[in-house]
């Protein structure tokens, strides 16, 4: 049994190793990646362009159009601006905010001690549109502060953040590109070689020979999860080189519990494999099933405590909802198999389920 | 657009190659062949893989541009008139090449399609392609499922069915049992008595028996060309198996025979 | 013509031959546009936190009592020892603290300011800086409470002088999800559909040997492309039309803009995604070389389309790298006619773009496919 295996094992190495352009896409593209992401996925907006539309003409009305323009997030677009013109300029997407400041800011603010101002925002993305709301709520927060001096508070809120002090979106997001990333490949990569064996009719080669599904089946997935293996490692150094992601808990940990994950998503890919037919309907699926649910429904950007309720079930049953807490636990909370084990159980028994199952299918293509 | 019979009211030769040549890189995969055709002719190329077969018959169907020398294929220039070359000519390959997710059917209406039948021209071929094979009621299978060698004998009649006046087979028996391979034969002999020139590569020395001529290929090079019993006459041997092995081993034979030829 | 139709023919025949691909096409998508037209918010709800209380007078049970109740904050517990927090945090059960010190009342009518300390994890950085703004305004309004039962406080308050924010969301009034959402997800399924079709089934052709067949046809190289591109054209076409009549019965969205625009812009980008499907498979030999070049293009495309993180929070030069990426483009374009019904002049400079993008990506992939022939 175990020469079969090997036998198998064997080939599929010799079929990923001849391929240089796959191998070499499949080594490099992680890499590519998260330089690329790690680079731009953050959640800091810059530029923020905004007009004003100032009918008060005082000295505050002046000072508060000053302090968004210091703000360093906002940038000033000069010029006039009516109420008409402001249809036409969201639509030419050159501003993003505008601050309306009525007549009666200042006269307010001396006689009531409270004033009101505009912001009309184009939110068509609402992403941006909330982001320009907090900012402008900072920025208006600063300026009362300035008017008032020290506030006249009962206490204070003295904030203590753990693991990110900095609150670095990176440090968020390149472990989560690690689970991505891990995901997307190895689940096409199983799905894939599978279909193309039936493509290609050499399974039926190997049908027809003696070797028990079980062991097609582990000699297919192997090598992947070692080629798997390969990109978690160059993932997280480079993560961790580049970027300056801290790895506060056991590497070995890491290894390992990346390994399950993989295994995971390559039994995921092997579902699919006995399912499709042809290599092209392989790959549809396993995108279809893989790309959107694990960027949007993981937690890789979005928190899954704010999903609706449906949501929230359909996040349970991701694989990469728990490798997730995993990879950020150990590399940003340095957190052990302690606090980890329920995850880590729920990965392998997916593992084995999805693995059980594509097993069987294979039977079933056999009788 | 010349029709195959204007064409042959002028030219009596089918395919004409002077000193043709292919190179990839500093590979000569072709290198200054010449030869005459006639038509109605069944001529064989044969030799080892590799020998520059496929090349040379990619030349011919206009799919490569030759690097050096000339060829004629139906009177039209390879490098300068493929496309009407292709109109003239059937190909079919070593790669069975019909698509097995499409049905019997369905895969000779399309390349009827491709070839500019009419509709009613597809409806007739068609009908008469399900009788000639005895595909009748495999006509909605898909390709996929049928036994080789009635895909290999399904593949060569649609490359027919726009009645070229040369049919290219680039190895077109690869793989298959030797009773149909008997039959395939038999339909060449059929489609060349109606004066259809067939062109055929092999590495199958029983099948260069089958051809009134061959060249014989190695490393780029015509070697020696003749009809089956001429070869075996001038080398001596009993069997085109010999008189290959022969020519491959004695290079300096060759250089002589073909300098003969 | 007619050579084209029996091309087309084939193409449809072959593309829905297998049945799970009307699945992949037509009911999976759709199904993916419903659940996630929900799901990505930035906004952030059910934080979870821990309470801890080492006063225990009325007054840190009252502040404490003024957390919960809302679906902004989800209160999973009472603790005030740090060592269990830190534990809390590390396992993920919360992920805010508050902790109410020791001789809180006492302070505070001390008028000591004693400070509440809040112990939060800041690995999500967004969440985490809007969790620590729910705390505060809780807190604050907490004050303002206590101030106005006390008169001496409530004088000073009055002579806080305070500018108060009237937001305005236009396009988008609820600052809803789904608005923004569902015209991304449309925009991103043509593109798996139409990338992969076309460079998956060309090298499939090319593997089984059937694209030199059709080589020595008298089909010329534009019938051929024209071939391909005509069925995937027609598939991405009624994609969106679904996702669009879609979106319109289950989330009540409608296009702003002209439809016809619309429609018009989708072919332009369904153009360029094709031709990018080509090229790839003139630079592929096998089907999964293909796939690996099409997911490594549909990702780069994806995460930067500004669909889930908005251009502008790029850096500079990652953002000059997304003017390479036609799917920027078509989801401006996508976004300003559905929500705010712009017209093709505000949009020019975009559909420009995807002009270039598609005549450049299509004259790469004929003369790949020249080189190859010679």
């Amino acid at each position: 049994m175990r020469r079969r295996t090997l036998a198998i094992l064997r080939k599929e190495f010799i079929h990923i190793l001849r391929d240089w352009r796959s191998l070499l896409i499949i080594i490099l593209m992680p890499v590519l990646m998260i330089v690329l992401y790690g680079y731009a996925i953050t959640m800091d907006m810059r530029d923020i362009r905004f007009s004003v539309i100032d009918d008060a003409r005082t000295p505050e009305s002046r000072a508060l159009v000053q302090a968004f323009s210091e703000n360093g997030f906002f940038h000033l677009v000069p010029g006039p601006i009516t109420h008409e013109d402001i249809p036409e300029r969201f639509q030419r997407r050159d501003i993003h905010l505008v601050l309306v400041i009525p007549p009666e800011y200042s006269r307010d603010l001396a006689r009531d001690h409270s004033t009101r101002v505009q912001l009309i925002i184009d939110a068509s993305d609402n992403n941006v549109g909330t982001f320009v709301n907090n900012y402008s709520e900072q920025v208006l927060a600063g300026v009362m502060r300035e008017m008032n001096g020290r506030a006249p508070l009962l206490f204070d809120i003295t904030p203590r953040i753990f693991y990110n002090p900095d609150m670095r979106s990176t440090n968020f997001f390149v472990p989560g590109l690690v689970a991505l990333i891990l995901m997307l490949i190895s689940a096409l990569l199983t799905s894939i070689a599978i279909t193309r064996e039936k493509e290609t009719g050499t399974m039926e080669q190997i049908l027809v020979s003696p070797v028990r599904p079980l062991e097609i089946v582990i000699g297919k997935v192997l090598p992947y999860v070692l080629l798997g293996l390969l990109n978690a490692g160059v993932i997280v150094l480079s993560a961790s080189v580049l970027f300056d992601v801290p790895i506060r808990g056991s590497l070995l940990l890491l290894g390992l519990l990346s390994l399950m994950f993989v295994f995971v998503a390559l039994s995921f890919g092997l579902l699919f494999s006995t399912v499709a037919r042809t290599q092209q309907i392989a790959m549809f699926m396993t995108l279809m099933a893989t790309i959107l649910p694990t960027i949007m429904l993981s937690g890789f950007i979005f928190p899954i405590a704010s999903m609706p309720a449906v949501l929230r079930w359909i996040a349970q049953v991701l694989p990469a909802t728990y490798y997730l807490t995993i990879v950020r636990g150990i590399m940003l909370k340095g957190i052990g198999l302690a606090e980890l084990s329920t995850h880590a159980l729920v990965l392998l028994g997916m593992g084995a389920l999805l693995l059980l199952i594509a097993t069987k299918r294979f039977q079933l293509r056999l009788e | 657009m010349n029709t195959p019979h204007d064409m042959d009211t002028t030219h009596d030769i089918a395919v004409e190659a002077r000193e043709l040549s292919k190179v990839f890189g500093a590979f000569r995969a072709v290198d200054s062949i010449s030869l005459q055709v006639r038509r109605g002719e069944i001529f064989g190329f044969l030799g080892a893989n590799g020998a520059g077969k496929t090349t040379a018959i990619r030349m011919f169907c206009g799919l490569l541009p030759p690097s050096a020398g000339a060829a004629r294929v139906a009177g039209y220039d390879v490098a300068t008139q493929a496309r009407a070359i292709k109109q003239n000519i059937g190909y079919m390959s070593q790669k069975f090449s019909l698509y097995e997710d499409l049905t019997v059917a369905e895969n000779i209406e399309f390349y009827g399609g491709v070839y500019g039948l009419t509709r009613e021209g597809i409806r007739s071929t068609t009908a008469r392609l399900l009788e000639e094979l005895q595909l009748g009621d495999q006509r909605n299978t898909l390709t996929r499922a049928l036994p080789l060698g009635w895909k290999q004998r399904l593949a060569l009649s649609v490359s027919l069915m726009h009645q070229p006046s040369i049919i290219f087979l680039d190895e077109p028996t690869g793989g298959v049992d030797p009773i149909s391979r008997r039959n395939f034969w038999r339909v060449i002999h059929d489609l060349a008595a109606a004066g259809t020139t067939v062109f055929v590569t092999t590495h199958y020395m029983d099948e260069a028996e089958y051809c009134e001529r061959i060249s014989i290929m190695y490393q780029g090079r015509i070697i020696d060309m003749g009809s089956p019993s001429e070869l075996k006459r001038r080398h001596g041997k009993s069997s085109m198996q010999d008189v290959f092995v022969h020519l491959v081993n004695e290079p300096a034979a060759a250089q002589g025979a073909g300098g003969a030829a | 013509m007619r050579r084209i139709f029996y091309l087309v023919q084939k193409e449809f025949r072959q593309v829905f031959r297998d049945k799970s691909m009307i699945g992949i096409l037509f009911v999976v998508p759709f199904i993916q546009l419903v659940l996630l037209g929900n799901a990505i918010t930035t906004e952030v709800k059910h934080v979870r936190v821990l309470l801890g209380d080492r006063d225990g007078t009325p007054m840190s049970r009252a502040f404490l009592q003024s957390f919960g109740g809302t679906e902004y904050i989800d209160v999973v517990g009472r603790e005030s020892d740090e060592r269990a927090i830190a534990r809390a945090l590390d396992r993920g059960d919360a992920s805010v603290a508050v902790v109410v010190p020791r001789h809180f009342q006492r302070d505070v009518l001390r008028g000591e300011r004693p400070a509440v300390q809040v112990l939060a994890d800041g690995i999500d950085g967004n969440s985490a800086g809007v969790a620590l703004g729910y705390v505060s305004r809780i807190a604050a309004e907490y004050q303002a409470r206590l101030i106005s039962e006390d008169p001496a406080l409530g004088r000073q308050l009055r002579d806080l002088r305070r500018v108060q924010a009237e937001p305005r969301f236009w396009f988008n009034p609820d600052l809803q999800s789904k608005v923004y959402v569902v015209p991304g997800i449309v925009a991103l399924l043509l593109l798996i559909i139409t990338v992969f079709l076309t460079s998956m089934g060309i090298v499939r052709e090319k593997e089984i040997g059937t694209l030199e067949q059709l080589m020595v046809t008298p089909i010329r190289a534009t019938q051929l492309i024209l071939g391909k591109i005509i069925p995937f054209s027609i598939l991405g076409m009624l994609e969106i039309a679904i996702a669009m009549g879609l979106v319109y019965v289950l989330f009540g969205i409608g296009v702003e803009g002209s439809l016809l625009l619309l429609f018009a812009e989708s072919g332009l980008f369904i153009l360029t995604t094709l031709g990018v499907g080509i090229f790839i498979s003139t630079i592929s030999e096998t089907q999964q070389q293909a796939l690996f070049v099409g997911w490594f293009f549909m990702i780069f495309a994806i995460l930067l389309s500004g669909f889930f993180i908005p251009i502008a929070n790029m850096p500079e030069t990652v953002q000059y790298l997304t003017y390479l990426n036609p799917m920027r483009y078509f989801m401006v374009i996508l976004r300003e006619i559905y929500l705010k019904g712009s017209s093709l002049p505000h949009l020019l400079n975009e559909t420009l773009a995807m002009v270039v993008f598609g005549v450049t990506v299509f004259s790469a992939a004929v003369w790949r496919y020249r080189v190859k022939l010679g």
